[in-house]
């Protein structure tokens, strides 16, 4: 059992368990505030995975909402064409991201950090024009609504309640896609973020794993696109607004990049304290504002890797009083170099 | 045909709006590496700051535009000294800080002044009225403020002793540093030269306009666009590749139709990005 834990890493153990827990929710309440709550959190978390991809090798990504809409849409005109299985529209809102980050990912990550920031930037921007002038394909500024329910081996997922469960699947399957990536490709991804020249020179293809990370974060955010699109029932341009990715990146970065369960934390947190405030919602924006600050400024680990710091210290100092001093904060050791 | 003057002279007006906005972010990439994503937000802070100074405090407009852009620069000074520069050389910190700072900014606009766009109109109108087109004084009034600034920005960075430093410091930090050059007190300075462009831009260009709270977003994508086909960190391939933009999106919205055009500039953009990474126009800058 501890070598299976090990191997597959607790907290992206714990985050699988999480996903799965998600099925009960609908068990558990009728109502419908915490139902919607509960599928805005299940979404934001599958589209901060998409950022936490890419963090992993330091990289930045904007584009998470025009994944999340090439998903959403794809998923979306298969539906309405007639294609109801709930997994083959997982698969669609897989692939068809994937395939469109797989060349730009190619060209693009062989450049600096920085232009890979630009371009997704840039990129979330087109796509948003993209979607109003192709009213043909997306049905325009009108979206595509009148979206058929999936189906699950031919039972109907209609229900609010069978959404909240489809929603669930799609952040199981996310989950584990996100936890098999950075498990599988850990050490590369550990080691672009570290240090990526001394990586390249030591023969690592650095451009390579950076591509792959690309392909699968747009995967994963189409998942969360169309799991958006679902609890919505229309594809609608303003669902994947390009400003709604700092959003994701700040749920990401708030709950922790040094973790997976980071993106987990983060998103939960900051959703339902939005909900929380959502007569004062114009001011959440603000409030995330001075989150990033602080994250950068004070706690780099984020909540899970600040948390992660204090109970490591907790632990030692329990088992040996007196030390413990010596531990850097997460995070901190790598801004002194 | 006179249809095809008068984008001409909108385009020409554009751009130099567009150069004056762009000069600060390029200035902020070349000289500290930093990519400024709190931009927008202060092009919006200038305009409310000279619309307060206005309207709360009864100043004449040029006199409100002159004290917006102090405030608005001592706020970059002051942002650079206390957050950006502990974690100064960590491009994507820099990059987080800023946004965090953006957000904060807008939201502080929209608690001060609302939601709504307020009253704010340029003090100058009427036009020059000629055979098939017509230039208003304002625009005319902001070109010519456009020019003066970029030229002082050229004089600035390549005729004073604090511009010697500061193209040292993009250059070669270390040895600029080992040479007697303090990045700790010129990067808030630079920093704050950068934020009075953006605020200027924002005071001149809001009234004739548009002023809400969140105008921010599309003047840092605009921003973007231009330095990246001018070429990150190039002072003269923003200025170049502002007015691109600014007569190519003039003459879009006459022919294409606005989005059209955009969506058409965007792709362009991107596919320089790719292709010559550069920039349309090499790059002075290293940058870091």
């Amino acid at each position: 059992m501890g070598a299976f834990v090990a191997r597959i890493g607790r907290a992206e153990l714990a985050c699988i368990v999480l996903s799965v827990l998600a099925f009960s929710v609908p068990f558990l309440t009728h109502d419908r505030l915490f139902y919607s709550i509960s599928n805005q959190i299940m979404i934001a978390v599958i589209a901060a995975f998409s950022v936490f991809i890419m963090l992993r090798m330091n990289l930045i990504s904007f584009a998470v909402p025009a994944f999340m809409a090439i998903g959403g849409y794809a998923a979306a005109i298969a539906a309405r064409n007639g294609l109801t299985d709930v997994f083959a529209l997982m698969a669609i809102a897989f692939a068809f991201p994937a395939l469109v980050a797989l060349p730009l990912g190619a060209l693009v990550l062989r450049l600096r950090g920085v232009y890979f920031v630009l371009v997704t930037y840039i990129l979330s921007e087109i796509l948003q024009l993209f979607l109003f002038e192709t009213p043909g394909l997306t049905g325009g500024s009108n979206g595509i609504a009148g979206i058929p329910a999936a189906t699950f081996f031919g039972i109907s997922l209609g229900r609010y309640e069978y959404v909240l469960l489809t929603t669930a699947g799609i952040l199981l399957l996310a989950t584990v896609i996100t936890a098999a990536t950075t498990r599988y490709y850990g050490q590369q991804f550990s080691a672009i973020e570290e240090n990526e020249v001394l990586a390249q020179s030591l023969g690592l293809v650095v451009w390579r794993y950076k591509v792959i990370g690309f392909v699968i974060a747009g995967g994963v955010a189409g998942l969360g696109g169309y799991a958006l699109v679902t609890m919505l029932l229309t594809a609608h341009p303003s669902s994947f607004s390009s400003f709604s990715g700092v959003s994701y990146i700040t749920y990401a970065i708030v709950g922790g990049r040094t973790s997976i369960l980071g993106p987990v934390v983060g998103s939960t947190i900051l959703v339902w304290a939005s909900n929380l405030f959502s007569s004062q919602a114009q001011y959440s924006q603000g409030l995330f504002g001075v989150l990033i600050v602080f994250v950068i400024f004070a706690a780099k680990g984020g909540i899970v890797g600040t948390a992660e710091y204090w109970l490591k210290r907790w632990l030692r100092k329990r088992s040996d009083p007196g030390a413990g001093d010596d531990l850097a904060p997460v995070g901190r050791s790598k801004d002194a170099a | 045909m006179n249809g095809f003057i008068a984008a001409g002279i909108i385009g020409i007006s554009l751009g130099a709006q567009y150069a004056l906005l762009a000069l600060g972010f390029t200035l902020m990439f070349g000289i500290l590496g930093v990519i400024n994503f709190a931009h927008g937000a202060f092009y919006v802070v200038g305009g409310y700051f000279t619309y307060a100074a206005v309207s709360w405090l009864g100043l004449p407009f040029p006199a409100a535009v002159i004290v917006a852009v102090l405030l608005a620069g001592a706020l970059g000074y002051v942002f650079e000294l206390v957050v950006l520069e502990p974690v100064i050389q960590d491009y994507l910190a820099t990059l987080m800080l800023t946004l965090g700072f953006h957000l904060i900014l807008t939201t502080a606009i929209l608690v001060i002044f609302g939601p709504e766009s307020p009253h704010f109109e340029f003090p100058v109108s009427g036009a020059i009225r000629g055979e098939g087109f017509y230039i208003p004084y304002a625009n005319l009034i902001v070109l010519a403020i456009s020019a003066l600034a970029i030229g002082a920005i050229y004089l600035i960075m390549h005729r004073t002793d604090f511009g010697r430093a500061l193209r040292a410091l993009a250059d070669d930090r270390a040895v600029a540093a080992a040479q007697g050059i303090h990045p700790r007190r010129l990067f808030p300075l630079a920093f704050a030269v950068a934020t009075v462009l953006a605020a200027l831009t924002g005071a001149l260009v809001t009234p004739m306009l548009a002023l809400a709270p969140n105008l921010g977003e599309s003047v840092l994508t605009t921003s973007f666009m231009i330095v990246i086909l001018g070429g990150l960190g190039s002072i003269g391939g923003a200025t170049i590749a502002a007015f691109v933009v600014g007569i190519v999106e003039a003459y879009s919205s006459v022919y294409l139709g606005g989005s059209q055009g955009a969506l058409a500039l965007f792709i362009i953009v991107l596919v320089i990005l790719v292709v010559r990474p550069r920039g349309l126009f090499g790059s002075e800058f290293v940058g870091h």
